[in-house]
């Protein structure tokens, strides 16, 4: 304590009276740039904690950005600014070929073909990965379990109820209806590659295998859900089967 | 000696702690600013680009629903995730929405045949080499690098993707591996203690054989 009060004394009182014959506009000049100062750590502060729609800061290039071209690119050398060129018209890319009319459109002997391509096997994994890709690329629209109720649709239903830009909706097929039960695999196959009516082709998005692994899904799909309730263990205290959602 | 001399005034004295404080302080705030100025959390974090339509991933991704796959449709079979093509968003808003002026530019492209020009967010540098496939097949979700998209209205980017940030993961993966089937469920975990989600990721690196690399060579090649 003694000491404090000597440092205080001795030390600090004789400086501070000092401080106080500095001319103003020192101090003043003291005040001005101690502030200055927290502006930088302000302006840091705030771009840690807020987003930002201006360019990045980048002062120090290295090779960060080099004179190659990456996927989905722009790019000066052609005209339409594009680095991917689209495909030209006449040419098939390889892999894109599509000799095995069975595997790449369904179709056999002329009709929509019945059984699955030999090159797939329809085995419980296939089944699974089908499963994986509907609940992706379909239940959107369709709904998890193939009644046309996805989230989509209701929404949709909304928006025409609105008016809301013209919106007009064509209600997702139930999958479980006996038409579409009736369909053959092949022509599943081909809805989904080629897109019906109002729905939109999915081959871009899906590979081929792909659909083949949805088409066998649906199948099991239809199936569960008018089974036979003999064929499951304990089935008498199921809850009833669901017939009502979505809509024809 | 009739003329006067100048001397220091008393309050010159000053000086010398004055340049003592200056002296330790500066080094020491230009350190910081330096040190988090120049910090890809500063820099980089939080970029968000405008857009040319104001596309929301939380309406679509998030309250939608729709799997980040419908439209990144390349992320598990190649290094990069494409941004969907004009067609992908066609298969709704052909008949959603047709005549909203916020998707101007989408019906041009699908009239013209060119490009929307989305605004890249993430951009590592070029000689960094970052594969997509080779992280959500083996169970690294979105949310690890991305954060939840699905709850931005607008992208941005949410991880500095430093080198010092890859290696903290490729380091200490327990926390950040999970069932590869659960990539895409971006909310999934959050309610996990630190010890549960742990032990969840020693399991899948196990069941995955999973062993991140830390040669120079898995990035720079
Ligand atoms: C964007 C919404 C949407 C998505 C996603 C969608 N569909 Fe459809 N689907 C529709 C609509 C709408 C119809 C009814 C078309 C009509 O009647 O004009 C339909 C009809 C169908 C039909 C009945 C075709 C017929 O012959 O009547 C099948 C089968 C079908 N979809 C399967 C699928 C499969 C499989 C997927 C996933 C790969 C899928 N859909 C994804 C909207 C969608
Ligand atoms: C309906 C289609 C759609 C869905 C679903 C979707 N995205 Fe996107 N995503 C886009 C479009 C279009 C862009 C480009 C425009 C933009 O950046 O907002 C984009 C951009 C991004 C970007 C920034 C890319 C860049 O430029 O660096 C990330 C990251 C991203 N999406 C992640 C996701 C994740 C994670 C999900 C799933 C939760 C998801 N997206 C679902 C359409 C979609
Ligand atoms: C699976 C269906 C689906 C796909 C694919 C889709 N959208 Fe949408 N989008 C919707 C629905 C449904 C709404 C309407 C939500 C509402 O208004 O309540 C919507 C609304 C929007 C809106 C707001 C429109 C307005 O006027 O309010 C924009 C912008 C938009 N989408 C952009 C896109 C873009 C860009 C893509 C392609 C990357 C895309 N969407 C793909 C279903 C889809
Ligand atoms: C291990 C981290 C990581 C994971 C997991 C990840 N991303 Fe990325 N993502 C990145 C990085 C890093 C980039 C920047 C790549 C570049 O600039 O070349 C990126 C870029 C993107 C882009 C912009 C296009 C591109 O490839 O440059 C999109 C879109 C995207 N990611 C979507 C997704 C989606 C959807 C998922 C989940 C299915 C996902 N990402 C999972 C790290 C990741
Ligand atoms: C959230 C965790 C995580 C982050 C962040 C991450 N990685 Fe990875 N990375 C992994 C895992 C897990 C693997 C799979 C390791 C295996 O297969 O044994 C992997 C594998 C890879 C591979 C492939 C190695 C191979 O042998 O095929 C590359 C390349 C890679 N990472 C680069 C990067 C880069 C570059 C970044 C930063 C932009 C990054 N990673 C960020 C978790 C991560
Ligand atoms: C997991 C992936 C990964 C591994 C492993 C890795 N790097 Fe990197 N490295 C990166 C990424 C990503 C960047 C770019 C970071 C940025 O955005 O500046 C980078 C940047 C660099 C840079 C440039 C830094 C700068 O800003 O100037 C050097 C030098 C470098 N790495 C050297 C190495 C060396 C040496 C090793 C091996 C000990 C190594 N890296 C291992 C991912 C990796």
């Amino acid at each position: 304590m003694k000491l404090i009060k000597q440092i205080i004394d001795d030390l600090l009182t004789p400086m501070l009276e000092d401080f106080w014959k500095v001319p103003l506009w020192i101090r003043w000049a003291l005040v001005v740039v101690t502030c200055a100062a927290t502006i930088p750590l302000a302006v840091i502060y705030r771009a840690r904690h807020s987003v930002n729609e201006k360019p990045r800061i980048h002062i120090i290039q290295n090779m960060d950005n080099q004179p190659k071209s990456v996927a989905q690119d722009g790019s000066e050398w052609f005209n339409d600014g594009r680095i991917m060129r689209p495909k030209i018209e006449g040419t098939v890319a390889r892999g894109d070929m599509a000799g095995d009319t069975h595997f790449f459109m369904g179709i056999e002997h002329d009709e929509w073909a019945t059984t699955f391509p030999t090159t797939v096997s329809v085995d419980k994994a296939f089944v699974e990965r089908g499963q994986d890709r509907f609940n992706i690329y379909c239940t959107p629209c369709h709904g998890a379990t193939g009644y046309g109720d996805g989230l989509i649709h209701v929404r949709a239903m909304t928006l025409v109820e609105t008016g809301a830009n013209g919106t007009s909706w064509v209600a997702p097929k139930n999958l479980h209806e006996s038409l579409i039960k009736e369909q053959p695999v092949g022509q599943l196959f081909n809805t989904i590659t080629n897109g019906v009516r109002t729905m939109a082709a999915y081959a871009s998005q899906i590979p081929t295998e792909d659909r083949w692994a949805i088409v066998a899904y649906i199948k099991a799909l239809q199936f569960s859900q008018d089974a036979d309730p003999e064929l499951v263990d304990g089935s008498a205290s199921f809850p009833q089967k669901n017939t009502q959602g979505g809509d024809e | 000696m009739s003329q006067q001399r100048f001397t220091f005034p008393q309050w010159t004295n000053l000086a010398l702690p004055a340049m003592a404080i200056v002296g330790a302080t500066a080094p020491l705030y230009v350190a910081i600013v330096v040190a988090y100025g120049f910090s890809p959390d500063t820099l980089d974090v939080g970029h968000m680009p405008e857009q040319p339509i104001p596309f929301s991933h939380k309406l679509h991704a998030g309250e939608l629903g729709i799997d980040c796959r419908y439209c990144h449709n390349t992320v598990e079979y190649t290094q990069h995730a494409a941004i969907p093509p004009t067609e992908t968003c066609m298969n709704c808003h052909a008949q959603i929405h047709p005549q909203s002026e916020k998707l101007e530019p989408l019906f041009e492209s699908y009239e013209t045949g060119m490009p929307i020009e989305w605004v890249r967010v993430h951009d590592l540098p070029q000689y960094a080499y970052f594969n997509h496939s080779a992280h959500v097949n083996r169970g690294v979700s979105c949310v690890e690098c991305h954060g939840r998209v699905d709850t931005m209205e607008v992208v941005y980017q949410h991880e500095t993707l430093s080198m010092g940030w890859c290696l903290s993961c490729h380091r200490n993966p327990e926390p950040h591996v999970r069932d590869p089937k659960l990539i895409t469920q971006l909310e999934w975990g959050i309610d996990m203690s630190e010890e549960d989600r742990k032990i969840e990721g020693e399991h899948w690196l196990d069941v995955n054989h999973l062993n991140p690399s830390q040669d120079c060579s898995t990035c720079h090649r």
